[in-house]
C-alpha cells in the first residue's frame, strides 16, 4: 500500500496511508501515514463503530494538511477498544 | 510474526526519498478517491489471483456510487468477514459520500482495490505498471488527495 501511495504522491496527488505494521511504513516510507495497531481487517475500528470509523477517517484526513515532514508516520495511540470515540465534530479543513 | 517476515521482504524497497506533494485547498474542496489492498471488487469483477503465492499486482476500479451489497472481498490471508458486515471500516465509500453530502468533502472519485503483500515479481509489475496506471487515472479525473487502507 506505502508503494501505492508513493507512486500516486510522485504523480502530484497527496496521499495519506493508514497502517497497521508500522514497521513497513518505516521502510517503505509512504509520504504520510497513520499507525493504528488494530486487528487486521478492521483498519478504521470495528463494525458499526461510526464513531470510531469518522475518527479515524477524520485524522487521517488532517494528516493532509498538518504533515511537514515526507515519510512522518503519526500514532494516535487509540486503543482497539475501551476508548471513548466521538463523531467529529467539524470537518473544515485546514 | 508475521511483521517480521514482511519487514524481511520488504528490505529492498526500503528508501530514503519521500515523494511528497502538498495539498493545497480546503477539504470541503477536494476530490478525493479511496483506494484499499484489502483484496475488494465488484460482485462482477474478476476475483483476485489467490493461486499465486507471490501476489496479484492487478487493481479493480470501482465507482464512488457502487452499493455495498455489489462488493465482495476476494483474500485468503485475512479475516475479512467484519468487512464484509460493515465495509466502512475497510473501504469506507458509504461514509466518503455522506461527508460528500454533507459539504465536509467536495466530491468523491472513483476508488481502486489492490491486493497487499505483492512479492517478486510482481512487485516490478505493480511499480511500472499498475500503480502509475491508477495515478494517471487519478489525475484524468482531478483527484486531489487518496485515502489508502490495508487489509
Amino acid at each position: 500500500m506505502g508503494l501505492v501511495a508513493r507512486v500516486i504522491e510522485a504523480a502530484g496527488i497527496a496521499t495519506v496511508c493508514v497502517v497497521g505494521l508500522r514497521e513497513i511504513a518505516e521502510q517503505v516510507r509512504p509520504p504520510r501515514a497513520v499507525h493504528l495497531k488494530w486487528p487486521f481487517g478492521h483498519p478504521l475500528g470495528e463494525p458499526g463503530n461510526r464513531a470510531q470509523q469518522l475518527s479515524v477517517i477524520h485524522y487521517a484526513l488532517a494528516a493532509l494538511y498538518t504533515v511537514e515532514e515526507p515519510g512522518t508516520i503519526l500514532d494516535p495511540d487509540w486503543r482497539w477498544r475501551r476508548e471513548a470515540y466521538a463523531e467529529p465534530s467539524s470537518w473544515v479543513m485546514p | 510474526m508475521l511483521a517480521r517476515r514482511w519487514g524481511r521482504r520488504f528490505d529492498a524497497l526500503t528508501s530514503d526519498d519521500v515523494p511528497f506533494t502538498r495539498l493545497r485547498k480546503p477539504l470541503h474542496a477536494c476530490r478525493i478517491a479511496l483506494i484499499t489492498t484489502g483484496g475488494v471488487h465488484l460482485r462482477t469483477q474478476q476475483p483476485f489471483d489467490m493461486g499465486d503465492s507471490r501476489g496479484d499486482p492487478s487493481f479493480r476500479a470501482i465507482p464512488a456510487d457502487t452499493p455495498a451489497e455489489q462488493l465482495t472481498i476476494t483474500h485468503d490471508y485475512y479475516d475479512h468477514r467484519d468487512a464484509e458486515r460493515d465495509l466502512n471500516i475497510l473501504f469506507p465509500l458509504a461514509l466518503g459520500r455522506e461527508l460528500v453530502a454533507r459539504g465536509a468533502l467536495g466530491s468523491l472519485g472513483t476508488g481502486y482495490s489492490f491486493m497487499g503483500h505483492i512479492e517478486p515479481p510482481h512487485v516490478e509489475t505493480l511499480l511500472r505498471r499498475t500503480a502509475p496506471e491508477v495515478a494517471r487515472r487519478l489525475r484524468q479525473e482531478q483527484i486531489d488527495a487518496v485515502l489508502l487502507t490495508p487489509a
